[in-house]
């Protein structure tokens, strides 16, 4: 018997946008109401509580949960940059599995719009942002080498974008609900060549949160649910020389121990949300995650297999361009979204028949790494 | 006090050891300007290499990165690298734009982070370039063909 991470039983989550006149709490307290009221429980069933955010200060969760009479119970506060809200959701389901808990919660929560706009501020005593680095820029290099590498041409890249925004119509949680076209999307301005303004995350605030139970509690309520079946977490590996900016060694390696642990290939994933920061990461992550041979990225991209129809429904969402990037608040996110996927509550954009979803973040930023944070999660419908 | 913990080198106790090895590393004394040096008009980046496994590292740091070893010693590296791809980047909130970052290759295989400075479309990935720089300090990487 494989051991019992925890199955997600209730989630909820904000419309992404920007919240300027919402505090931490104001953003976080009703997706948490949201996943307890629609997981059937009340908040003084939550035995352990895990908060991840790269921006909200100290005792973020404390702040949120205390509001709605949660307290005495632990909560811990992670900091992994993007990949915030995933690694509480893997705290929370070791709690599930090493017997600390029946019941946690999980809560990825950001507020970007705090920076009043522009790049994602990163740490300043680091060497390469010193020189100038920015997130935009670490992604437009690697989409400048994937150009260059596969003959390819900014066309590709806009169509990443294309695909994001058209899941996103569908999405009432969307930052961006409107379709886009190519040429709208290389039109818009340079950001970092050869990323536009179309093709980057926008800015913005949101928060997600989700109710993980044992098995026993599980089976004790008969609720249906979405069932943790891998949680990896992985920090990368830095170098001071050559890194082959098209294959994410953390996302490979983090990949490979997730489908070990779950015991199934790339091919039984029925649905995935992958870190589309930027555009070129989502061709990158094909390849790393598995969804298509080395080199088949651009080809998966443009045969459509990688939406409605498709082999494999990639960010119904929207992604992160379309659904928007409150960097702690992502990972919890895409959990959110594929438990609803795989209990047939996404509605309009409900990928018919999901049993099988992978969620996948990064966390970046640090010079000599490829990313210094991944995280991904394999779910299965269960009940 | 047979079993008392004790340094091995001088026998004193840990909780008195307080020397040289422990203490924090002043790696945020420069502004970068020190990263570089010219001689003979070529301009070199200040490195360092461990002698135990020779992994180099640039900036220069006081333990190597693979195996923890403190023994890194000062190298240089340059004139000559390869740019190994580029971004012109558009947006930023500490400094004027456009500004143009790529990541450059040296021989030895070690790679920095350099800033760019080039004719508008005559950069390409695996372009040679060389490192320059002024009198400030200040150090980029230009195409080789049009380097001085």
């Amino acid at each position: 018997m494989s051991t019992d991470m925890g199955t997600i039983i209730g989630a909820g989550m904000i419309p992404m946008g920007k919240h300027r006149a919402s505090s931490y709490p104001g953003l976080a307290v009703p997706a948490v109401q949201q996943a307890l009221r629609s997981a059937g429980l009340s908040p003084s069933d939550v035995q352990s509580v895990v908060c991840g955010h790269a921006f909200g200060g100290m005792l973020t969760g404390q702040r949120i949960v205390k509001d709605i009479g949660i307290g005495g119970v632990p909560v811990l506060n992670v900091d992994n940059a993007c990949s915030g809200g995933a690694s509480a959701l893997h705290l929370a389901a070791r709690d599930i599995a090493e017997g600390r808990a029946d019941v946690a919660l999980a809560i990825g929560v950001d507020k970007l719009t705090q920076f009043g706009g522009g790049t994602l501020p990163l740490v300043e005593e680091d060497p390469e942002v010193q020189r100038g680095m920015v997130m935009p820029a670490l992604y437009a290099m690697r989409a400048q080498r994937y150009l260059h590498e596969r003959n390819e041409t900014p066309e590709l890249l806009a169509r990443v974008s294309v695909k994001a925004r058209r899941h996103g119509v569908a999405n009432p949680f969307a930052q961006f609900r409107k379709e886009t076209t190519v040429e709208e999307v290389l039109a818009s301005r340079p950001i970092a060549e050869p990323l536009t303004l179309l093709q980057c995350c926008p800015t913005g605030d949101g928060a997600a949160a989700v109710v993980l139970v044992s098995e026993k509690k599980r089976r004790e309520m008969g609720t249906a649910g979405a069932a943790i079946r891998a949680s990896v977490l992985h920090s990368g590996k830095a170098t001071t020389g050559f890194r082959n900016m098209l294959t994410p060694e953390i996302t490979y390696h983090s990949a490979a121990d997730a489908y070990e642990a779950a015991g199934i290939g790339a091919g039984d994933i029925d649905v995935v949300e992958l870190h589309d920061a930027f555009t070129i990461a989502e061709l990158v992550y094909y390849e790393a995650l598995g969804l298509c041979a080395r080199g088949e990225s651009a080809a998966l991209l443009r045969d459509g297999a990688t939406s409605y129809g498709g082999r494999v429904v990639v960010n119904p969402s929207g992604g992160l361009l379309a659904k928007g990037h409150p960097v702690g608040a992502s990972g919890v996110a895409q959990a959110v979204e594929v438990f609803w996927h795989l209990t047939g509550q996404a509605g309009r954009r409900q990928v018919e028949g999901a049993r099988r979803a992978l969620t996948h973040v990064t966390g970046g930023g640090i010079s000599g790494m490829d990313h210094g944070a991944c995280t991904i999660h394999i779910l299965e419908a269960v009940g | 006090m047979e079993d008392s913990v004790t340094d091995a080198d001088n026998d004193v106790p840990a909780g008195e050891a307080a020397d040289d090895a422990i203490q924090p590393f002043s790696d945020l004394s420069d502004d970068g300007h020190d990263d570089v040096t010219v001689m003979d008009g070529n301009v070199f980046l200040r490195a360092a290499r461990s002698a135990s496994s020779g992994v180099e590292a640039f900036p220069a740091r006081p333990v190597c990165p693979e195996s923890g070893a403190r023994d890194m010693q000062a190298i240089r590296l340059g004139p000559e690298a390869v740019l190994h791809s580029y971004s012109t980047v558009h947006v930023s909130a500490t400094r004027a734009v456009p500004y143009t970052l790529g990541y450059i290759d040296f021989p030895s295989g070690t790679r920095a982070l350099a800033q760019v400075r080039a004719d508008a479309g005559t950069l390409r990935c695996d372009l040679p370039v060389n490192l320059c720089a002024d009198d400030a300090g200040t150090w980029w990487v230009e195409p080789k063909e049009s380097a001085a």
